[in-house]
């Protein structure tokens, strides 16, 4: 038996709305003199209307381009010269905001949060400047082979749902986007209704004050989020083909159920068993037995609609693609056959122990986990999914492998083949 | 709980370019006792975490256990460091791997122009090259050679780091009956070539982008600084941030080329990039697309470092930037892993980073004229070498 204490996060958790419905988490862990503040909002690429790709992505970037009380790039200045460091991300669920400081001088990130979420700017000239800085960041995008192959991908994969979209967007549809689809996203999302903040690290006595006096009066008012809609996968496994580099590089996306589907936690220990070590089941055939790929992933995505279990590998010079394809094809198979042994099942439990442990060692990383069950589930989200993940019997994964795996479950498989690649 | 060891030595003083990384990997592959197979299984049994590697500096052994199996990580560390056998068979499998990674960064246009970049400044040192060599010396090498340098390595001692939810007497004293009997002899080989670069003061490399729609042109500027322990190394690394090296978008390089100009999404300064035994760099960063651009970062590159090489940094620039390095100094031993790493390269590099205060000593004793005058030594715009890295097509041959 594993881990039977087991408790997702390290210290004390207290979740509280305040009047105004935003959600305030803290988690109380003195391991080190920081804190991290996290504010997530339910709004992604999911939530843009349609034309308008990459509008979530356009306005995260917009929040550090001035505010009220924050000049341009005065965010980042005064986050520096307190010692700290900052940054945001945007996924299709969700976009997150957060700051790492010491434990004296965290509540500037309030301050900072607080004005942008009633006093945004949105200068004109600095929309147009950022827009030119995304079609940069798209381009670097294109031109990193993993990169380009994984959109295409999700792209075939997700179809018209808006998992298949890019995150960034696209070029013509940023130039439709200006300072006022910005302002009505912010509008519509950035309300402390639409929020979780979460405090985490070494706090002292009286944070959740500290917060209510900085966020407690900020007008509610955020738009219904429209229900996550369900993607219509291909019922069988598509293919895609592109050219670039050396490299054979292959990606194959399979439609799995969203991350509060029961069967979740199967498919976490499915992804260990396959791909989770050097013990794991491609690993020893792709990359030791035949030594066909130099190395090999699988992972899920955790979202709130059905998504992908993905599995990715490169192909050492000289191996076959076709072949390469047979022996993936031929373990996934393998899987849905018959039931692993219990201690194989036992080691990939410990490998993703061990791994959900070693990547939650710091309060920044431990803020983040406990920001995104909130905010797309429920706080308990983790701990459940942990828990059940350690108890899962050989006979499930087996059940849920028949469900995702080809030959029973869709999805699409993608080839990035080097350019000069004359092959089948 | 995490242990980092570290075998003084290196890519700077390897016989075969690439060989200290193969023979770090090779550290996971196989001992006495045990099969890699019969390795993986037992240390995933437990969750443990192995990996191997080289740096210019030394190869090396990283192992995450959980802290409950602490006893087993050491001995366990011990007899891979002691009994690692360096299977030939493995070897050559190592060896393709690691070609593949090479190809895999190459296939990177920023990667390809980086390596164009370093050639471009430190030839014919081996910090002019990749880490992992050069498919050519990967060919070259064999087990025994792996052998015969970790051999050599071990007998000039290692440095090893531990960290972790454990008992350090405890720890210690299992370490030091474990290799109590190994012997250390001050055998130092040759210094590796000094740094000259290429002749030319620019480059221009064509990337092939294959079916990408990309055309962004890679930018690199800059000349080799200082090493790890220079005097200097903090007044550089704190002039640095205000170039470019520090929290978010700030720095003049990104405020400039980034905030004001829009010209790319990705660009960065920093003064001693890389640096380690041998002299780091001073390193700008842009990502954009089209000539024009290329050319208008380029002139905004240059006139920020000759200003700030002329004016220093200012008053505020001097107190936020000290504060931002000091106050990051908390989120860099979080972990144990952070500490492991951090202990063996305070080894390394004679660094007391174990020491209370010694940081905050170094960077409180910094003055702006300090800082200036550092940068009047190690910063020189005559001596700046540009690599442009430019989408099209053509045989990658030329940039290995």
């Amino acid at each position: 038996m594993i881990a039977p204490t087991l408790t997702a996060l390290p210290g004390r958790s207290t979740v509280e709305q305040l009047d105004n419905g935003l959600t305030v988490c803290l988690l109380e862990n003195p391991q080190a003199p920081l804190v991290t503040t996290a504010l997530w909002f339910r709004a992604g690429t999911r939530d843009e209307q349609p034309g308008l790709g990459g509008t979530a992505h356009f306005l995260e970037h917009m929040m550090f381009k001035g505010s009220a009380r924050y000049s341009r790039g005065e965010i980042d200045r005064r986050t520096q010269a307190l010692g700290g460091s900052n940054n945001a991300f945007t996924s299709h669920d969700a976009t997150t905001y957060y700051f790492n400081f010491a434990r004296d001088r965290w509540t500037e990130a309030l301050a900072i949060e607080a004005d942008r979420m009633t006093g945004l700017s949105l200068d004109a000239s600095e929309v147009d400047s950022e827009r030119q800085v995304i079609l940069e960041e798209i381009a670097m995008y294109e031109s990193d082979p993993w990169d380009a192959l994984e959109q295409r991908v999700l792209a075939r994969l997700f179809g018209d749902h808006p998992y298949g979209r890019p995150v960034l967007g696209t070029a013509p549809e940023l130039h439709e986007i200006g300072a006022a689809e910005l302002a009505a996203f912010h509008r519509a999302f950035y309300r402390p209704d639409n929020a979780v903040l979460v405090v985490a690290g070494d706090l002292e006595a009286g944070a959740l004050e500290r917060v209510r006096e900085r966020l407690g009066a900020l007008a509610r008012g955020a738009s219904a989020r429209q229900p996550a809609t369900e993607p219509v996968f291909p019922h069988r496994v598509e293919r895609v083909e592109r050219r670039q580099g050396e490299v054979a590089r292959l990606c194959l996306a399979l439609a799995t159920p969203a991350a509060s589907d029961a069967s979740y936690p199967a498919i976490r220990l499915l992804v260990g068993l396959l791909a989770s070590g050097r013990a794991s089941r491609l690993h020893r055939s792709l990359v030791e037995k035949h030594q066909l790929c130099s190395w090999v992933m699988a992972d899920v995505m955790e979202t709130t609609a059905p998504g992908a279990l993905i599995v990715a590998t490169e192909l050492v010079a000289d191996s076959e693609p076709e072949r390469a394809e047979e022996t993936l094809l031929r373990e996934l198979t393998r899987m849905t056959e018959e039931p692993p042994a219990a201690e194989e099942v036992e080691r990939a439990a410990h490998m993703l122990l061990a791994e959900w442990i070693y990547d939650h060692e710091r309060i920044h990383q431990q803020a983040l986990a406990a920001g995104f069950s909130l905010t797309l589930f429920d706080l308990g989200h983790k701990e459940r999914q942990l828990r059940r993940m350690l108890s899962v019997r050989p006979e499930e994964v087996t059940a849920i492998a028949r469900r995702i795996l080809p030959p029973g479950g869709g999805g699409v498989l993608g080839w990035s083949l080097p350019a000069r690649w004359s092959g089948a | 709980m995490a242990v980092r060891v570290c075998l003084p030595g290196g890519a700077r003083l390897e016989p075969i370019p690439g060989l200290s990384s193969v023979t770090g990997r090779l550290l996971t592959e196989g001992t006495r006792r045990r099969s890699s197979e019969t390795l993986a299984a037992d240390l995933e049994a437990l969750g443990m975490d192995l990996s191997g590697g080289g740096s210019f500096d030394s190869h090396m052994l990283a192992l995450d256990a959980l802290a409950t199996d602490w006893e087993r990580a050491i001995d366990w560390t011990a007899e891979l460091l002691r009994d690692s056998i360096f299977p030939e068979d493995r070897c050559i499998w190592v060896r393709r791997q690691v070609m593949a990674e090479l190809e895999s960064l190459g296939d990177r246009p920023e990667v390809r122009t980086a390596w164009a970049f370093l050639e471009h400044l430190y030839a014919p040192h081996p910090m002019s090259r990749p880490v992992q060599g050069t498919p050519e010396s990967l060919a070259a090498m064999e087990a025994q050679d792996c052998a015969e340098l970790h051999a050599a390595a071990l007998r000039r001692g290692l440095a090893i780091g531990i960290a972790g939810a454990v008992d350090p007497d405890a720890v210690e004293s299992r370490l030091r009956g474990l290799l109590a009997d190994l012997g250390f002899e001050a055998e130092e080989p040759p210094p590796p070539p000094i740094p000259q670069g290429l002749p030319e003061a620019r480059r221009v490399v064509t990337l092939d982008v294959g079916d990408s729609e990309s055309k962004q042109a890679h930018l690199f500027i800059g000349h080799p600084t200082v090493p790890r322990f220079h005097p200097d190394y903090e007044a550089l690394e704190l002039a640095g941030v205000v170039l470019g090296a520090g929290a978010g978008l700030t720095g003049r390089i990104p405020e400039r080329i980034r905030e004001r100009e829009g010209l790319a999404y990705s660009t960065r300064g920093n003064t001693v990039a890389g640096c380690g035994l041998d002299p780091g760099r001073l390193l700008v960063y842009v990502g954009t697309t089209s000539a024009e651009r290329v050319e208008q970062a380029e002139r905004g590159v240059r006139e920020e470092i000759e200003r700030w090489l002329e004016e220093g940094i200012t008053a505020e620039e001097m107190e936020e930037t000290r504060s931002y390095l000091l106050g990051r100094e908390p989120f860099e031993r979080e972990t144990a892993r952070q500490w492991a790493e951090l202990l063996a390269d305070a080894m390394v590099y004679d660094i007391p980073l174990d020491e209370a205060g010694w940081r905050e000593e170094r960077l409180a004793g910094l003055t702006r004229e300090r800082v200036h005058d550092a940068l009047r030594r190690h910063i020189h715009p005559d001596r700046l070498k540009v690599t442009v890295g430019i989408p099209g097509r053509q045989d990658r041959s030329g940039v290995r």
